[in-house]
């Protein structure tokens, strides 16, 4: 009966139903981009910034002090290399210091990196938009951030100083040359880092051939927390970090656009709501006599209310397959062809750490959620109506 | 005292309208007993309060003095909900307008009360199938309020009223919006359902075919019952047995 009494208005109906399937698209298409997002931040993260995991000497962190090498890093490193569900593993030397220039100066992470495994672990190789990468045959070469770039004036063969303390605390200078400038989709960390060779830093340092991380990329990325744990047995001596501990403002990006995705959805379905209550309202007021006949012949209250939330429910859940499948489609061919958000400006992108193509993906595992914000709106959106078909005298009903 | 046999029993029934500026009496004072069985008419002009009075009897409405027993039970006592589970399981109601459910069949509609009973799916379908043979509309079970006339849609009414065997039928204007020949129908199956299922009929009515058919007819005018041709009936059988 509720679902015959659905379709007495039928364009009315149709409406509603239209309302209800755009406004789901529109929720389930925010909550595509945010997770294309989120899932595109969490792999710059793990694939271009910080790996899946990191080893350090537990003391390195708090200050960066070069002496603070990890022990026996070559053996950790093999040791490292050979776990199953490793797919690469590789060491840096970090320092902190000041780069200078004749036009200006800036504190900078100073990493020594092996190259050919760098360009594999952070894609540095694919992020280089001017010069080139690092000659062999060369000494004294550095990769510096775009922003950095920019910020100081610096082209390919720019010369540089760059000046830290070794691990006795003595002050250490030395000149580079920019090999190239690379571009990635985080601004504030291109602004940050500079590569060098890890030998050419480690004669500097006075370390030799030590290091002070070992960046671990997994096959897998469900496998984190287990080797984690495997890594925590193994050396317990030295501080593993997973990329959610290393980067914990993505981490909390993640969680937080998950309930900021929510609330959109709300927002979405609290105005549809007012378009539900209406037609309700009106689809009561336009049944008086006949819902007082049903009163004066019977039937009870509940069934009354009963009627009117189904009748809410059915015209609620009628448009959701629809908006399903719409932001299902809608979302499968932007997660193949990408979605282009150059328009909003790279830079501005990249300062909070995105790219300009997004890849949309279909928030499956949300739409339960959804259902039940649908269903929570359509059980609130009955109650005005019902309440006011409930309060029916079916004596006056009866009279209209 | 109650009387034997009283379906209905009114008691110094009042309803006051306008109660706060000028008071006016829908109904005043009546004093009404039904036996059962009963095929009463009750007739008046135009506001004379015949609707009140049945919506009194039916549960619909309360009075604002006087009481009002079906059988033993005085339904004014009778909380809102009390009240539309009584009507349920007591009253059957026809209504000027018909007031069937668009969206359900002529047979769902005639089903509903059933439903609401919670009466077992068999035992519905053959108090159904027996309702449309006796209306005369077996082969109209499956067809919309909307596709039927006047006249059908009134008998369907009737049949809704009878499905669950209540103890009385009270009919509002039953045959207003019918043609004669419709009204005249409507009257042999109500007549007919009232002799063999010995259901009590009251109905209000202007109509003098309706009229003619009652064997009872209770006069209103402003209220108050002003003449009752049982009580006639009654003066003569009392002659009769003097005699």
């Amino acid at each position: 009966m509720a679902w015959r009494n659905i379709w007495r208005n039928k364009m009315r109906s149709i409406i509603i139903i239209l309302s209800i399937a755009i406004g789901l698209f529109a929720g389930i298409a925010v909550l595509a981009l945010y997770k294309g997002m989120m899932k595109s931040r969490v792999r710059n993260v793990i694939d271009s910034e910080v790996g899946h995991l990191q080893i350090h000497n537990g003391r390195f962190k708090k200050d960066y002090e070069p002496q603070f090498i990890l022990a026996n890093g070559a053996g950790v490193l093999k040791a490292v290399s050979k776990i199953p569900e490793v797919k690469l593993a590789a060491s840096r030397s970090i320092t902190m210091g000041m780069l200078a220039t004749p036009t200006g100066s800036a504190g900078v992470q100073i990493n020594g990196v092996i190259p050919d495994l760098e360009y594999r672990l952070s894609q540095l190789q694919k992020k280089i938009i001017k010069g080139k990468p690092f000659d062999p045959t060369k000494k004294n070469e550095i990769m510096v951030g775009g922003k950095l770039a920019k910020k100081l004036k610096l082209k390919p063969r720019s010369k540089l100083v760059l000046t830290f303390t070794d691990t006795a605390g003595n002050m250490v200078s030395s000149a580079f040359r920019v090999a190239g400038i690379y571009q990635s989709d985080n601004a504030p960390l291109d602004e940050k880092n500079v590569y060098v060779n890890i030998n050419e830093l480690n004669v500097l340092l006075g370390i030799s051939n030590s290091f002070h991380e070992i960046v671990i990329l997994l096959k897998n990325d469900a496998d984190v927390k287990k080797i984690q744990l495997v890594l925590q047995q193994k050396f317990p001596v030295y501080q593993i970090d997973s990329w959610r501990e290393i980067s914990p403002e993505t981490d909390l990006l993640v969680k937080t656009v998950d309930q900021y995705s929510y609330i959109i959805m709300f927002i979405i379905m609290f105005a549809l709501a007012f378009g539900i209550v209406n037609t309700m309202l009106m689809a009561i007021l336009e049944r008086t006599r006949e819902i007082g006949m049903m009163v004066a012949l019977g039937t009870n209250r509940i069934k009354i209310f009963l009627l009117i939330f189904l009748e809410t429910i059915f015209l609620t859940l009628a448009g959701t397959p629809v908006g399903i499948f719409i932001g299902w489609v809608t979302t499968a061919y932007f997660n193949k062809h990408g979605l282009d958000l150059s328009g909003m400006g790279r830079e501005m992108m990249s300062s909070f750490g995105f790219g300009t193509i997004i890849y949309p993906e279909f928030p499956a595992d949300k739409i339960s959620g959804v259902l039940l914000i649908v269903i929570g709106t359509a059980l609130i959106s009955c109650l005005f109506p019902a309440i006011k078909a409930l309060k029916l005298q079916p004596v006056e009903a009866l009279r209209r | 005292m109650k009387i034997m046999n009283t379906v209905i029993d009114a008691h110094d029934v009042s309803k006051i309208y306008n109660k706060e500026t000028i008071p006016v009496f829908a109904v005043n004072n009546v004093h009404l007993h039904i036996k059962k069985g009963e095929f009463t008419a009750l007739v008046g002009p135009s506001g004379s309060g015949k609707t009140t009075l049945l919506n009194l009897i039916g549960g619909l409405d309360n009075p604002d003095s006087g009481n009002v027993f079906i059988e033993d039970l005085d339904i004014t006592k009778l909380s809102a909900n009390q009240l539309i589970e009584f009507r349920l399981k007591n009253i059957g109601f026809v209504f000027q307008s018909f007031n069937l459910i668009p969206v359900l069949t002529a047979k769902e509609n005639v089903e509903f009360i059933m439903l609401l009973q919670g009466i077992k799916k068999s035992v519905r379908d053959a108090r159904v199938k027996q309702l449309f043979r006796e209306i005369g509309m077996d082969d109209k079970m499956d067809t919309r309020p909307a596709q039927l006339s006047g006249g059908q849609q009134q008998r369907v009414a009737v049949a809704r009223a009878l499905a669950s065997k209540p103890k009385f039928v009270l009919a509002d204007e039953p045959t207003a919006n019918l043609d004669s020949k419709s009204a005249s129908n409507l009257l042999d199956i109500m007549a007919k359902l009232n002799k063999d299922e010995q259901i009590t009929f009251l109905f209000s009515t202007h109509d003098q075919r309706v009229i003619d058919r009652a064997r009872r007819v209770i006069t209103l005018v402003d209220g108050r019952i002003v003449s009752d041709t049982a009580a006639v009936s009654t003066k003569h059988e009392n002659a009769n047995v003097q005699k």
